[in-house]
């Protein structure tokens, strides 16, 4: 029932549906009554409200108008003694002006001698609009070819993808300008046991990982990531560097084009965390026996053992 | 004068509108299939002959060539004789015709689901069931050009212009686009390859709307919305204009399909250039069929018929202005590959084609009847059903397309893509389906009931199989009008040749440089012709019709370079026949898949696509893991693809078989090593292959090699 309701609000508001790409920040539809925005939006739509009203009032007021403005014309042509005859309406004038058409009164002048099984034809003027809008594309069109395959003012498809690009990197270059982040790289990177760091983690490999390695890690196309077994090494450096980098002739992909680099580090930190898990299914051991080497400092191995037992 | 006396052929409408009925409703019973399987994959029921890849190119060929086909030939025969003032020229040629017809959709019916297909769209029938559609569609010409010839009417009204070009036109494309070798009874080979097989395909699938469901439909117009409405036409001047510069004109606008593709710059700017200029000639027909109506707008309030004809013309001129709007490169870079095109298309599908033939069929039935429509209410329901179906399918699908374009497109400040799965983008639209599958059911419900008004109409009536007429027998006189035009309507030979003539140029200006110049496809050293197992996987992935889904063009756009990999060189792809670019992306783009994820994923994936994606749409292909390849068919598949240009060895035909076990026994063992068990000769282990081929020709190294250096 909830989703059908949310199809139909869906329907009926298109921008909720960017609402919802959100997923961190709460969308209006959660609670609406406590939205920041709530007010806004009530008055918005009051706003909107009075208008239609206002403009349904001042549509009755001018019908009442035209009443009495027919009425008096009416009047005037009786005491003048002609025919009275209707002010063509704003419409009426607009549609004579932008067809050309011959009126209908006068259509025999321009029927055709032709009868094909009762259907007639008349010979009106082309509209004069549709006239200059078919001149209208005709000439756009010799500027289009003109200014793409002439002139080369305007970049065709390859010149305009590798001005994106260069756009982009430039974009990116500013931004790392303006507040540089310590790189984070397999020389420099050490697990600790953060939980805030995990838990990020933990959505990049719900996000990414799962459709390999299966929700708990236990694996499936991929290796299993809970067992003590591994294939290039258990150390954070070697699930930074395998992450980072894949093992593409086994199917692993280099996320380093997908994910930022912060995100590697959580997602290995979750790896990491994963370490004995035991989640049922698992999948049977590959590779070699992986053990901690002996310079890993203590807190370090305290730490693993701890969000191991967790 | 004496007049001469002779009678109306109305038993072969009657037989061209009951199939136009039946096989109406068969064709949006399988588009609502289809549209449910969009959201909830079963609705394939687990069988292989239905699954999304077959029953699309289904749906289509029901609707554009058994509905939208049945009911042109019934709305061409009805006012064809009426507004020549004869009988068909041969009640044999009009049973041939109708048979014929019936026939191939039977064809059409049987072989689709069974994976049988070309996979080039509108034009999936394999080449025996082409040589079928040629020889039919010659009957109806002979049919028509000989009934035009022993006319009484000295004039050929704008319909039969219509008509004319419709005949000439579809002959050209379909001939043209169909050209194939085969390798069997049920299978062949595009003769064309990758960029100048997808030239082709789309200036055929452009025209095919044009010369298939728009013109005759304009010439449909020109007959039954005057008669309804019992008004002249608005103008002569403006038919004469918008018809020949629509149909010089439409026959360019192909390339537009093809925007942002390997297709050379200067055919694409030919297509947005001629797309934007058919606006006005489109327009053209729209202005004299809505002002045809002047002095008859307060008769549209009552007469159902004029209801249906007004939506459709008004869905006519909203399709033509959108569908140029579409060409223009920055809306297309956002349109293209979503659901806004299906909705484009549905526009002008439901609204104009289907509007005008539920019109023309209320105001038929009767007529042939002899009687008065059974329910006027039961019409007046129908006509609001078939709007809202409209409009909660057409809105629906334009949101969906732009939210996930935009989603597909959308980055983050670092640099790197927001929505990184493919699948987000597609979870996020699955409601806006939902709808879009509602509003399909309201139009299929109106139909329904449609069918059943009509079918009490003609019980409470008589038919009349034969209309008594006379008229006086032709004269070579002319009368009142004697304009260049007029003197044209009195010559079919030169009015036919002229619009030959007219259709023709923009093909071959557009066709014969991408074919002769080689600077149009530059060709790459390191793209190989595809191995003998690849070959067979590729027919799998043609079969399960895989290209209604995903595309394999990965165009110039940042977006798409982050997401699938560098993006497609035209060079690429001189091996395709046929070409497997797609047009719509429900799935993700699969040009850069090979070498992404390892054989286990692949095999995985297609068995139950779910347990590797979770909340994917895509549906399972347990067959693909029993059925094997036919090895016999690998020294034939070799041998058609020679013939059409494909550089294998002399005499390798023999060998293939040998490098097809050597390539499967890899697959096999590497699936071996995560615990898999497979047969060699399993379908699976050839897909995996092809797949795992795709796009990887130029990761080599890049070393494109101009051919004129």
């Amino acid at each position: 029932m909830k989703n059908r309701i949310i199809i139909f609000i869906l329907f009926l508001l298109p921008a909720s549906v960017w609402a919802q790409d959100a997923p961190v920040t709460k969308g209006f539809w959660d609670d609406p009554i406590n939205h920041p925005m709530a007010p806004f939006y009530a008055l918005m739509a009051l706003v909107v409200l009075v208008t239609v009203l206002v403009f349904i009032v001042a549509i009755m007021l001018l019908q009442v108008l035209n009443t009495f403005v027919e009425r008096a014309a009416k009047e005037k042509a009786a005491a003048l003694g002609i025919e009275y005859k209707p002010e063509p309406s704003w419409w009426q004038k607009l549609d004579r002006k932008l067809t050309n058409a011959i009126p209908l009164e006068k259509e025999a002048t321009i029927e055709l001698d032709h009868n094909y099984d009762g259907i007639k034809e008349l010979d009106n003027h082309l509209p004069p609009w549709w006239k200059w809008l078919f001149y209208g594309t005709i000439a756009w069109s010799v500027v289009y070819l003109i200014v793409y395959h002439v002139t080369d003012s305007v970049p065709l498809q390859q010149q305009e993808y590798e001005n994106e690009v260069a756009m982009a990197e430039e974009q990116l270059r500013k931004i790392r300008a303006a507040e540089p982040v310590a790189a984070i790289d397999e020389a420099t990177l050490s697990y600790t046991a953060d939980a805030a760091l995990i838990s990020k983690g933990a959505v990049v490999f719900k996000n990414n990982c799962v459709s390999c390695h299966k929700e708990k890690g236990e694996g499936s196309i991929g290796p299993n990531l809970t067992d003590e077994y591994w294939l290039h090494g258990g150390s954070i450096q070697n699930v930074f560097t395998v992450v980072k980098n894949g093992v593409p002739e086994k199917g692993m992909i280099a996320w380093n084009a997908i994910l930022k680099p912060e995100e590697i580090r959580d997602v290995s930190f979750f790896i990491m965390s994963l370490k004995g898990t035991n989640p049922p299914n698992a999948k049977a051991p590959q590779g070699a026996v992986w053990k901690e080497e002996v310079k890993v400092e203590g807190v370090q191995a305290d730490s693993v053992k701890a969000q191991a037992s967790l | 004068m004496e007049l001469e006396k002779f009678s109306y052929d109305n038993k072969i409408v009657k037989a061209f509108i009951i199939a136009t009925v039946v096989f109406g409703l068969v064709g949006m019973l399988v588009g609502l299939t289809a549209a449910l399987q969009l959201v909830w994959p079963i609705f394939n029921f687990d069988l292989q002959y239905s699954t999304f890849g077959r029953i699309r190119p289904l749906h289509t060929n029901a609707i554009i060539f058994a509905f939208v086909g049945n009911a042109m030939f019934a709305g061409i025969y009805y006012s064809m004789q009426r507004l020549l003032k004869t009988r068909m020229f041969s009640d044999k040629l009009s049973w041939i015709n109708f048979w014929g017809w019936q026939a191939i959709i039977l064809a059409a019916a049987i072989t689709l689901p069974l994976g049988l297909t070309t996979s080039k769209e509108y034009a999936e029938l394999e080449w025996p069931i082409d040589i079928a559609i040629t020889l039919i569609w010659v009957v109806f010409g002979i049919n028509m050009i000989g009934t035009i010839l022993r006319r009484r009417e000295q004039h050929m009204y704008v319909a039969i212009w219509f008509y004319i070009a419709t005949f000439v036109t579809v002959a050209v494309l379909h001939v043209v686009n169909s050209f194939e070798m085969p390798v069997n009874l049920f299978k062949s080979y595009s003769f064309y390859a990758g960029v100048q097989d997808a030239l082709v395909q789309w200036w055929y699938g452009h025209n095919a709307v044009a010369f298939f469901l728009t013109t005759p439909f304009l010439g449909l117009m020109y007959y039954y919305l005057p008669k309804a409405a019992n008004r002249p036409v608005y103008s002569y001047r403006l038919s004469i204009i918008h018809f020949w510069s629509l149909i010089f004109i439409y026959i360019w606008a192909g390339p537009h399909h093809l925007l942002y593709t390997s297709l050379p710059d200067w055919a694409q700017s030919l297509g947005t250039v001629f797309s934007i200029m058919l606006i006005a000639p489109s327009w053209g027909g729209m202005l004299n069929g809505l002002l045809t109506l002047r002095g008859a707008w307060d008769r549209v309030r009552e007469d159902v018929v004029l209801k249906f004809f007004v939506v459709a013309v008004t869905a006519y001129g909203m399709a033509t202005l959108e569908g140029p709007l579409l060409s223009l490169k920055n809306i297309n870079a956002i349109a293209h590959f979503t659901d806004w095109i299906v909705a484009h298309v549905h526009v002008g599908g439901l609204g104009w084609n289907g509007f005008l033939i539920f019109g023309m069929l209320y105001w038929l039935v009767p007529k042939m009847w002899d009687t008065k429509i059974y329910s006027n209410k039961l019409a007046n329901l129908h006509f609001w059903l078939g709007t809202l179906g409209i409009i909660f399918y057409a809105l629906p699908m334009y949101i969906s397309g732009v939210v996930q374009s935009l989603m597909w497109k959308e980055f983050t400040p670092e640099g790197f893509l927001v929505y990184k799965n493919f699948l987000e983008t597609t979870v996020q639209i699955l409601p806006l389906h939902m709808l879009r599958a509602t509003g399909g059911a309201l139009y299929l419900t109106g139909a329904i009931i449609m069918t059943y008004n009509l079918i009490k109409t003609a019980y409470a009536g008589k038919f009349i199989a034969n209309e008594d007429a006379q008229a006086a027998p032709l004269t070579t006189a002319s009368h009142g009008n004697t304009g260049w035009h007029a003197v044209l309507e009195r010559k079919p030979i030169v009015f036919t040749t002229l619009a030959l003539v007219a259709i023709l140029i923009g093909g071959v200006i557009e066709m014969v440089p991408t074919f002769l110049i080689k600077s149009n496809v530059p060709t790459i050293a390191s793209v190989k012709p595809y191995t003998p197992l690849e070959l067979h996987g590729r027919d799998i992935y043609i079969r399960e019709g895989c290209v209604n889904c995903h595309t394999q063009m990965v165009r110039p756009f940042r977006s798409e370079t982050e997401r699938y990999g560098e993006y497609s060189k035209s060079g690429e792809y001189i091996y395709d026949h046929p070409f497997l670019w797609g047009s719509k992306r429900t799935g993700p783009d699969l040009q850069r898949v090979g070498g992404k994820y390892g054989d286990s994923w692949h095999y995985y994936h297609m068995l139950d696509p779910g347990s590797v994606s979770a909340g994917t749409i895509m549906p399972a292909y347990p067959w693909l893991y029993e059925q094997l390849i036919d090895r016999d068919q690998t020294a034939l598949k070799i041998n058609a693809l020679r013939t059409v240009g494909v550089p294998y060895a002399e005499g390798y035909e023999e060998t293939a078989n040998g490098d097809l076990d050597k390539q499967a026994a890899r697959i096999v063992e590497n699936l071996q090593m995560e615990g898999i068990e497979v047969m060699p000769d399993a379908e699976i282990i050839a897909l995996i292959a092809y797949l795992q081929r795709l796009g990887t020709d130029i990761k080599v190294k890049d070393n494109t090699v101009s051919a004129n250096q």
